[in-house]
């Protein structure tokens, strides 16, 4: 385990979680998360050779929905549910910046 | 008028001492002067259509139907975290300042079917993340009986709005303690049920293996009996316990105060010296009196409960980092202007969730790095094998025990600000109330007492084994019952 987190890695982190920081951000997070880092060094004491891991405290999925459609209705307006509140929409799509 | 129970609440009703609608103005009315800050938003006339039709119904048969609605004309507060179709819903945070959600979520379907009204959405942690209730977007929440101190979080809305009156009773959530801890500063009862007791659809994903709605109340049978309505299956859940769910109420008045062959686990880890001295002094007179009302106590260990918080910080960062990947400000939520002239997709998603919150960016940006390549074996995957370890201490001391009892917290409520520039002291408020959220396990917050001067209330832990809600809840009533009748003999 790694202890201490530079603002290279930050920067990093911050790129993968889709977050943008501001350089004051930068130093702090890596100062704050590093002595959480610091802090949790102490799981390395813990023999846990063949310890399954537990993701969860019942055992996995325990029903799965049937795949089938629902029929949604518009309101009054003529808008579905699913896009009614949506920051920007266009022939009911949610709209976002071009990718190509 | 103010009601310790929803008994109380119904005889009223049936001796025509009060109606829905006169119930549902009182607490509009506490709202309205309250200066707690525990409400996001008042849903007026949705709780004022709802008592009418209650009133009409009560005019009809005379009587509640309690048989039918067992919750009738009970007015109750949700966590801003759980949806109520056309209503906002925040999370306390700017990213879901302006969401309405096309869909209510199962507990509180369940509650309303039942006849409970909606009195409103109560503030909270942003995302459920916190301890103090200070990271909301919406503003701290004041402490329901003493300004200035922290109710604690993350449902501290819900349990000041118990607390001081603005409700009958509500609904928190508990990722790590954020029912219990609240419930054991503001001096209410505050259940977490086992996980997958209470479907979650419908609740804002925080960390999904370990989140769990419960009840917040002002007594142990409320608790027992919001649970019993919302407990059960649900399809739009894909993590729930199998089979039908226990009468959580049926035996919780029969059983009396026998506490005669209880095995009650002390467990020293629980008890131990960082515990405030007042708090301490108060928690162990109550375990005497359980040892003298004739249960046997039984000293125990869970020797990796100094593990939970980190434990607890890498796993449930990891799973908020990927559900709050979902707030990118597309699909619902709050897209600034800004983010329509962004040069690319990619710093559109960044100037959207550029409103989260400090805290909420801090445990994103831990859990992106546990789960990043090159580090997941070393922090998610390490997590969770002690996780197994904490697990397994409960399994092997519940074979010596029925319950165990503790602390909720080393210390009582706090003053807003103590802790608030010191994320690891906040977390590590939590270290006695994770193992249960790790574990699966039911357990609850039980008001106690007060201490010092300043009559600051403290609640005591109860913990029960998984899926065993039932016993849980019967032990704490007749806990409750045999605190209430000491204090009045003290009294006398």
């Amino acid at each position: 385990m790694s202890a201490t987190l530079n603002s290279d890695v930050t920067r990093k982190i911050a790129t993968l979680a889709r977050l943008k920081l501001t350089d004051e951000e930068v130093v702090r997070y890596s100062s704050q998360m590093s002595q959480v880092l610091g802090y949790i060094e102490q799981l390395k004491e813990v023999q846990v050779t063949g310890v399954e891991p537990m993701v969860q405290a019942l055992p996995g999925c325990t029903h799965t929905r049937p795949d089938e459609a629902h029929p949604v209705e518009r309101d009054a307006e003529g808008h579905l549910p699913t896009t009614k509140h949506a920051p920007s929409v266009l022939h009911d799509s949610f709209k976002v910046h071009g990718i190509l | 008028m103010r009601h310790l129970s929803i008994q109380e609440l119904h005889q009223d009703y049936n001796n025509g001492v009060t109606t829905p609608s006169q119930v549902v103005e009182g607490y509009l009315g506490s709202i309205r002067k309250s200066h707690h800050n525990a409400y996001i938003s008042v849903l007026e006339k949705r709780v004022r259509e709802q008592a009418i039709r209650a009133d009409l119904e009560l005019k009809k048969t005379g009587k509640v139907p309690s048989d039918r609605l067992p919750l009738f004309g009970v007015p109750m507060a949700y966590k801003d975290l759980l949806t109520v179709k056309g209503e906002r819903t925040t999370a306390a945070s700017k990213m879901l300042e302006n969401y309405i959600p096309p869909y209510t979520a199962t507990c509180i379907a369940r509650l309303e079917e039942a006849g409970a009204l909606g009195l409103g959405k109560v503030n909270l942690d942003e995302f459920a993340m916190g301890g103090s209730n200070e990271n909301s977007a919406f503003g701290p929440v004041d402490h329901p009986t003493h300004a200035g101190f922290t109710p604690g979080g993350s449902s501290g809305g819900s349990a000041t709005a118990v607390g001081a009156d603005l409700c009958h009773a509500s609904l928190g959530s508990d990722t790590g303690g954020s029912i219990r801890l609240p419930a054991h500063f503001c001096g209410i009862v505050g259940f977490k049920p086992s996980y997958g007791r209470i479907s979650r659809h419908g609740v804002i994903a925080f960390a999904s293996s370990l989140d769990q709605v419960g009840p917040m109340t002002k007594s142990v049978y409320d608790a027992a009996l919001l649970t019993e309505v919302m407990a059960g299956e649900d399809i739009k859940d894909s993590a729930m316990i199998a089979g039908q769910s226990p009468k959580f109420t049926q035996d919780l008045f029969k059983q009396g105060i026998d506490l005669r062959g209880v095995r009650v686990g002390v467990p020293k880890e629980y008890w131990g010296d960082g515990l405030d001295p007042d708090m301490s002094r108060v928690l162990r007179e109550r375990l005497k009196q359980i040892k003298e009302a004739g249960a046997t106590l039984v000293e125990v260990s869970l020797p990796h409960t100094k593990y939970s918080v980190s434990v607890y910080y890498l796993v449930a960062v990891s799973e908020a980092s990927s559900n709050l990947s979902r707030m990118d400000g597309m699909r619902f939520g709050v897209r600034p202007a800004q983010a329509d002239m962004a040069s690319s997709l990619e710093e559109q998603y960044q100037i959207s969730r550029s409103l989260f919150g400090s805290e909420v960016k801090r445990r994103i940006l831990l859990g992106t790095f546990a789960l990043s390549s090159g580090y997941y074996d070393a922090y998610y995957k390490r997590a969770c094998q002690v996780r197994r370890l904490i697990a397994q201490d409960f399994d092997s001391v519940f074979t010596k025990c029925d319950v165990l009892v503790g602390a909720i917290s080393a210390t009582p409520a706090f003053k807003r600000t103590e802790k608030e520039q010191d994320p690891l002291k906040l977390y590590l408020n939590d270290i006695l109330t994770i193992p249960a959220n790790l574990a699966g396990l039911p357990a609850l917050s039980l008001p106690v007492g007060t201490i010092r001067s300043e009559k600051l209330p403290i609640g005591l832990h109860v913990i029960a084994p998984r899926e065993r809600d039932e016993s849980l809840l019967q032990f704490a009533q007749s806990l409750e019952t045999l605190f209430q009748n000491a204090s009045q003999l003290g009294r006398k």
